[in-house]
């Protein structure tokens, strides 16, 4: 009668199986004190240049053809300013219908680029979508967040006006920046910008006094932690 | 001195190398001293050990008896262990799919497709903790493979673990520490791939290969061995995702439509129907479905598979089925939507593997003990019975009881007599007949049409019954009152089947016939024969029996015969009227008859009549002839009175047993009367010729 005892705990264990594992999620040994590492997110519709901006940020090069990303995430050590730091970048893809899976990238970005291209009005319209789900995830108005521009080489094919696109960016209260991916104009920049409002967004975070801001970043990934 | 060396020879310590060395050491004499002292030992041995065999003799048989009884009972251990085995290696592969998994890489689609009942009993049999998983229906394994989890922020390895790609979720396994049989993983977490974000990692530095998984609170980080494994799974993830989700997609569609179907029948439809997206495509009843969900709700109904499973396993074949009337009884009047269907395969399932354990308890097989006998059988049948299957019930039934009776028969020794072994055989067979229809009634009350079945069953038995009969009775060689007697002993117990209704006393005299018609014929061919014989032989003259205790038994022995008018023939205290020739004839005569009469049935009552007949009128002519010879004239009275006792009392005697079984009176005996009427006749007018 024993393997009857067996089988029943063992047909009961898939209950109990499915609540242990969020805490072996969360008790995970913290082996080392990482480098600071500021998650970056690219949001914005397909072919906006979304991977062509990361992969010129991150290897300096400008791909010319045109492939749908999936998801891709890239890290790099960059000096910030005479500190050292990682940034980990989720380049997401732009033609992502599930709303639930995007919520699911966005939930561990510390600051989005939300790029567009200044040749396409569409890509334009959807950068607010984009804004209000990230705002909705994160739930936090003060969200490192650019309003990027992109394939500002191709002036001629130019369908978004820069102020529209400020007008825009001063509503959300966020900066508006217009970058090229092919001419490399202005990507270090919007990485770096973003990093250093991902880093005034965690000090701020950091004093305990900060009440407000300090919930909102916990409502942020780190959650997991607790 | 014996004893001596039987102690240095038993001596636990005893080495044989010492032993010898200091054997030879001795030299010729010694040796030859030593060979004789061993040699006396090993008589000395053997006759110990005879008178000890003897001493004990009765041990041994009661401890050879023992061992007997426990080997079978081992026997029958093993037998259980290995149906446990069964049971448990069927359990695993409960609702479960395709054990193509070893070799996932090259994994075509369609045949996941179509062993996908066995992969998930692969899962369940190597993961621990997943049963819940497993028991969805539909669901199959896609693909798996080992991964190492890698921390998110700090790319350290943590662990290793298993990851295995369901149709519709991803299932993480983490190695066990300690492998306990074929148990290898450990049941972590499932993801859902509805909202699962998947994101590849870029190789930098050390990490290569890797890749996440976004699932809110979690991110987890997995590394694959290669490049190819990476891209593999990133393509199967992407793959098995678009599919569910075309998949959803579809059911929404077809039950959004099924919903503004309802809207157009019924206006007063409540719009914002929280289970629409369950609802299956074909226009159900959405007012009906939040009822059905609820139903499925109840504790009792979602533990029921487990506890179905618990019950199998412990051969608790009655809860398993007093469950299964439960769920039936309460699914009964509900309408077949999508949860209640899926919710029915895990019943069905179930119940298909009860009905084959229940099959296995009934099938007989050479290594099973029949001792767990009837009653276990009963138990099955009864419960196979209220799951609606009693046509195979039956047929296991009846084929248990077959080698039941098979069995029993093998058990009987043949030995000593024939009509001892077929009084046993009879009585062996035709109870176990009749206990199998009391049983078959037992277990299949109100169910008419399976005693058809018993029917055909009894037949086919009795012919197999008729067949070692036959190669017993028929093909020996054995006197014809033996082969009567057995013949007799079996249409007596075939009879004795009518107690529990079953008539196959035709079916039996059917399956004999022509072996006994033969044998009727041949024996009164010999009889007649024997008349000629005996007459030609015969010299009229009376016997003599010297004294008369001699005829006082004489007269006993044909008393016993039923001819009770012999002292009528007798006379001078030491003689009779009858000849020796008469008197062995109607000793023959008579035991003939009653061996024809014991295996008198319709079909051969013709024949009985005719030997009967033929053989008494073959005598009578005999007497006729020795009237009519010229050898005999002087003994004409004695010619008569034999012929008068042949007519007068053997006759009436043959002809009341014969009425007595054949319901008839035995014809043609106006013949016999008249040729001793002309015996008579004859006698007188010879005797007249003497006058």
């Amino acid at each position: 009668m024993f393997s009857c005892l067996n089988l029943r705990r063992r047909l009961r264990g898939g209950r109990q199986g499915s609540s242990s594992a969020s805490w072996d999620a969360m008790s995970k040994p913290k082996t080392q004190a990482p480098a600071v590492i500021h998650k970056v997110i690219m949001v914005g519709s397909g072919g906006v240049g979304k991977s062509a901006l990361t992969l010129q940020f991150m290897y300096d090069e400008f791909v010319e053809d045109y492939e749908p990303t999936k998801a891709d995430s890239y890290r790099k050590k960059v000096q910030l300013d005479a500190e050292e730091v990682q940034i980990d970048i989720l380049d997401t893809a732009g033609q992502e219908d599930y709303a639930a899976i995007r919520d699911n990238y966005f939930r561990c970005g510390e600051g989005f680029l939300c790029v567009f291209s200044i040749t396409e009005q569409e890509s334009f319209q959807s950068t607010s979508e984009f804004r209000e789900q990230i705002l909705r995830v994160k739930n936090d108005e003060n969200i490192p967040f650019l309003l990027v521009g992109n394939k500002m080489d191709l002036e001629e094919r130019r369908q978004v006006t820069v102020e529209e696109a400020q007008a825009r960016a001063q509503e959300w209260n966020v900066s508006y920046v217009e970058t090229s991916a092919k001419t490399r104009a202005n990507v270090d920049k919007v990485f770096y910008d973003l990093m250093r409002e991902i880093r005034a967004q965690k000090v701020a975070a950091a004093k305990p006094d900060n009440d407000k801001k300090g919930k909102k970043k916990k409502s942020g990934r780190k959650c997991v932690i607790l | 001195m014996g004893d001596g060396l039987a102690r240095i020879l038993s001596k636990p310590e005893f080495k044989p190398e010492n032993f010898v060395n200091r054997l030879s050491l001795g030299g010729e004499e010694d040796l030859e001293d030593m060979r004789h002292k061993v040699q006396r030992l090993s008589e000395e041995t053997a006759v110990a050990l005879k008178k000890n065999v003897y001493k004990n003799y009765s041990q041994f048989i009661e401890t050879a008896r023992e061992i007997s009884i426990l080997e079978g009972e081992m026997y029958q251990l093993s037998h259980m262990l290995t149906d446990q085995k069964g049971i448990m290696n069927t359990l695993m592969e409960l609702s479960l799919t395709g054990d193509n998994v070893e070799d996932a890489e090259e994994v075509e689609e369609e045949v996941v497709e179509e062993d996908t009942l066995k992969s998930l009993a692969f899962l369940l049999e190597k993961v621990e903790g997943c049963s819940s998983v497993t028991e969805v229906p539909d669901r199959h394994l896609v693909h798996n493979g080992d991964l190492v989890e890698m921390d998110p922020e700090t790319f350290l390895q943590l662990q290793k673990v298993h990851a295995f790609l369901l149709n519709d979720s991803l299932m993480i396994a983490t190695w066990l520490p300690y492998r306990r049989g074929p148990v290898k993983y450990r049941f972590q977490t499932l993801y859902e791939l509805d909202s699962l974000a998947v994101v590849n990692v870029r190789d930098v530095g050390n990490c290569k290969n890797a890749f996440k998984i976004l699932m809110f609170p979690d991110t987890r980080m997995f590394q694959a061995e290669n490049p190819k494994a990476k891209r593999q799974w990133l393509d199967i993830l992407e793959e098995s995702k678009k599919k569910k989700s075309a998949l959803d997609k579809q059911r929404k569609q077809a039950a959004a439509a099924a919903i503004q179907e309802q809207r157009v029948s019924t206006s007063s439809f409540d719009d914002s129907n929280p289970f629409a997206e369950e609802e299956e495509p074909e226009p159900a009843r959405p007012s009906s479905v939040t009822l059905e969900t609820e139903l499925l709700h109840v504790e009792w109904l979602q533990e029921t598979p487990e506890d179905l499973d618990v019950a199998i396993a412990q051969r608790d074949f009655e809860g398993a089925v007093d469950l299964i009337e439960k769920v039936n009884e309460y699914l009964q009047n509900y309408p077949r939507v999508l949860p209640v269907r899926e919710y029915r395969a895990r019943i069905d399932h179930r119940i298909k593997q009860l009905t084959e354990v229940l099959m296995q308890e009934l099938q007989s097989s050479p290594e099973r003990s029949i001792r767990g006998g009837p009653r276990a059988a009963r138990r099955a049948v009864a419960q196979l019975i209220r799951l609606g299957k009693s046509p195979q019930a039956c047929d296991l039934f009846l084929k248990n009881h077959s080698a039941m009776i098979k069995y029993n028969i093998r058990q009987l020794k043949i030995e000593g007599a024939t009509t001892l072994y077929i009084r046993r055989l009879c009585e062996v067979f035709f109870s176990s007949i009749t206990e199998t229809g009391q049983e078959f009634m037992k277990a299949f009350p109100e169910h008419f049409a399976c005693f058809s079945a018993f029917v055909v069953w009894a037949r086919e038995e009795l012919q197999a019954f008729v067949k070692t009969f036959g190669t017993q009775v028929f093909q020996s060689k054995t006197r014809f009152s033996t082969i009567a007697e057995c013949v007799y002993e079996a249409r007596h117990s075939c009879h004795l089947l009518s107690d529990i209704g079953l008539e196959l006393l035709f079916a039996l005299d059917r399956m004999m016939e022509k072996d006994v018609a033969r044998l009727i014929q041949q024996t009164g061919d010999h009889q007649v024969e024997a008349v000629k014989h005996r007459a030609a032989e015969d010299l009229w003259r009376p016997v003599n029996f010297q004294n008369a205790d001699s005829l006082k038994a004489f007269e006993d022995e044909m008393n016993e015969l039923g001819l009770t008018d012999i002292h009528s023939y007798t006379y001078d205290k030491v003689f009779t009227a009858l000849t020796t020739n008469t008197i062995q004839f109607t000793k023959a005569y008579m035991i003939f008859c009653e061996d024809m009469l014991k295996v008198h049935c319709s079909s051969h009552h013709h024949m009985i009549t005719s030997a009967f007949v033929d053989i008494l009128t073959a005598q009578m002519k005999h007497i006729e002839k020795s009237v009519v010879s010229e050898h005999f004239k002087k003994e004409h009275k004695f010619v008569v009175q034999n012929a008068q006792f042949l007519v007068e009392s053997v006759l009436p005697l043959v002809d009341r047993k014969y009425t007595a079984v054949s319901g008839h009176k035995l014809p043609e005996t106006g013949d016999l009367c008249e040729s001793f009427k002309r015996i008579q006749s004859l006698a007188k007018v010879t005797l007249g010729e003497f006058v």
